[in-house]
């Protein structure tokens, strides 16, 4: 039984698919039992908790890296994995995020201070006409999680808002976020914008929201999508990986 | 659908059709809306002015039926009127953008907040609706049916407390979420007897407890007995309007005594249908952003077709469409109700 904790040990069995179930137990496998506490404290939302468990320990010993794998990631995928299969919904992802934060808060400067490589630079933002903000965030959160520097420019953005923050952090990713079928083309017309300034081949573009899908993110040239907030974070991945390739080929 | 029905109007073929009696063929219908930058042109009412002034509207709202060739009228474009008379902080956009609520900058945080202004219904912005509804249904009379609409509680609460505080809250004081919610529902009555007093004959109540949010328990323990009350309280059919992936609370909206439930494309058809098991009727669910605004009318067509051989009573967008909508996907809709009727023999 590679999960001592009960709480988190019957979190998991909320994983179903065996891929995920052998990629999660390895992760949790042999954890301290203060992180596998941590991880579940987060799962069901319990931000005081965290930020308590947090502090001691890191007062212990533990470094802010295990304290992000270990405890923090851990809770966050099984969040994610029952997110995705409708076992919990956005309130729910709230609290965990809210949880996540709290720990975030005493681990965020000791890595930032740290000089660690970052995975990559991604500017995150909700397309012109839509204020919906709290997917994007919940993307951003897992993308600095995952070690990337984000640069969030907020609700409303137009395209130029876009480019331009692009252009000034040098990132190697643009997500863009739209919560409204109406404002969802204005993806497309930010797409177009990246092409009109001859910046395409830059960057790489990936879409989410709610209304979002696959086929649309195809339809608006868009070179990923993310199902959510932890698929977000794969596909950053991806794709800080092709452009390199792109680049260098 | 009786095989010999006498020919409608457009407002008989959408009241049969929400009261579940023959009809001589399937109504367009739209819930929501169907503005359109080009149609805003044609009749020199664009946004946001058009959502802002009751003759404008009126002018804008009334070419669904002159233009389109729909059933209904839908005046009320956005989801903001009501929240624009409450005090929160507006962004009233351009031509080709909707008006939105800044919901970053929440005006209350708990039910001891939520309070009716006095003149709430003589604000502009209320009163441009009730002033439009007016208008139409003197010019189109007993023609076309005129819908307005009121936003439901829960779609309130996300203008005046913000979305993300509201839905946190949920989870930490549920008996807090009641209360609030309790007190909003007397803004959706009271702005919806409003539009009925001004001749409404349907309202559309988007409420959006969507499954892109939240659960269907959710829907059940917030939700459900308000609508119900709701229903009670306002005397012409109501379509409730919920965005997003809904059928696993299907089966609560369809006790709520409601006329009808607008669904989304993300939901089966055939699936829907099944999953309200005849007790409301359905309206929906043309995909907007790729198929009406992406797609051209061959394949709109497809999709009414899908929705009439499911059983949906009433076709129609699935929600607000983008404003840049081509015509010609919107012109396609009645256009294939009446091709499906007439290869069926069915009138």
């Amino acid at each position: 039984m590679p999960i001592t904790h009960e709480g988190l040990a019957r979190e998991f069995e909320f994983v179903s698919s065996p891929g995920e179930r052998k990629h999660i137990s390895e992760a949790i496998d042999g954890t301290a039992p203060i992180m596998q506490e941590m991880a579940y404290e987060l799962i069901v939302g319990n931000n005081t908790e965290v930020d308590r468990l947090t502090q001691e320990a890191l007062a212990n010993g533990f470094t802010a890296n295990q304290l992000l794998d270990d405890g923090l990631l851990n809770g966050m995928a099984i969040v994610g994995v029952k997110f995705r299969d409708n076992l919990i919904f956005v309130p729910e992802v709230l609290v965990a995020a809210r949880a996540m934060k709290a720990g975030m808060a005493h681990i965020e400067p000791i890595l930032s201070a740290s000089g660690a490589k970052p995975a990559g630079t991604v500017i995150m933002g909700t397309v012109k006409g839509d204020l919906h903000d709290i997917g994007k965030n919940l993307c951003i959160m897992m993308l600095r999680g995952a070690g990337f520097v984000v640069h969030d420019i907020g609700v409303d953005s137009s395209p130029d808002d876009f480019i331009d923050a692009a252009e000034e952090h040098s990132a190697e990713v643009v997500g863009m976020s739209a919560l409204l079928t109406t404002t969802m083309p204005n993806m497309g017309r930010t797409i177009a914008a990246f092409e009109d300034m001859g910046l395409r081949d830059e960057v790489r573009i990936m879409v989410g929201g709610a209304p979002v899908t696959q086929d649309f993110a195809d339809e608006m040239g868009a070179d990923a999508y993310g199902d959510n907030a932890v698929d977000a974070v794969d596909k950053a991945k991806e794709l800080v990986l092709l452009l390199a390739e792109l680049k260098s080929s | 659908m009786s095989p010999v029905i006498e020919k409608m109007t457009s407002r008989e073929r959408v009241m049969a059709a929400l009261a579940g009696e023959p009809v001589d063929r399937p109504p367009v219908c739209t819930p929501t809306n169907v503005a359109t930058v080009e149609l805003m042109d044609l009749v020199d009412a664009p946004f946001p002015d058009a959502n802002r002034d009751g003759e404008m509207n009126a002018r804008l709202a009334a070419t669904a039926y002159t233009e389109l060739g729909f059933d209904t009228i839908a005046p009320y474009f956005s989801i903001i009127q009501e929240s624009s008379a409450l005090g929160c902080d507006m962004q009233w956009e351009q031509k080709d953008n909707w008006p939105t609520v800044r919901m970053s900058n929440p005006i209350w945080k708990s039910s001891s907040d939520v309070k009716i202004p006095s003149g709430f219904l003589e604000h502009p912005d209320a009163k441009a609706i009730t002033d439009s509804i007016r208008i139409l249904k003197q010019e189109f009379g007993d023609e076309v049916a005129v819908v307005g609409k009121t936003m439901g509680p829960w779609t309130l609460a996300y203008h005046v407390f913000g979305v993300e505080p509201f839905l946190l809250g949920t989870v930490d004081d549920p008996t807090e979420t009641m209360k609030s919610l309790e007190a909003l529902k007397e803004i959706t009555i009271l702005y919806g007897q409003a539009q009925i007093d001004a001749g409404a004959d349907v309202l559309t109540v988007p409420d959006h407890a969507t499954g892109d949010l939240v659960s269907g328990e959710y829907y059940r323990r917030f939700l459900m007995e308000m609508h119900q009350e709701i229903e009670e309280e306002l005397s012409v059919p109501l379509i409730l309007h919920i965005c997003g992936a809904t059928v696993d609370r299907m089966p609560y909206i369809a006790e709520t005594g409601m006329a009808a439930f607008h669904f989304d494309s993300k939901n089966d058809p055939v699936e829907a249908m099944e999953a309200v098991g005849g007790k409301i009727r359905l309206v929906g669910n043309i995909n907007n952003p790729t198929t009406l605004y992406s797609r051209g009318p061959e394949e709109v067509r497809a999709e009414v077709n899908a929705a009439l051989d499911a059983g949906v009573q009433l076709i129609a967008p699935e929600c607000a469409i983008p404003l840049k909508t081509k015509l010609e996907n919107l012109l396609e809709i009645p256009s294939a109700i009446e091709d499906w009727v007439a290869e069926r023999g069915l009138n």
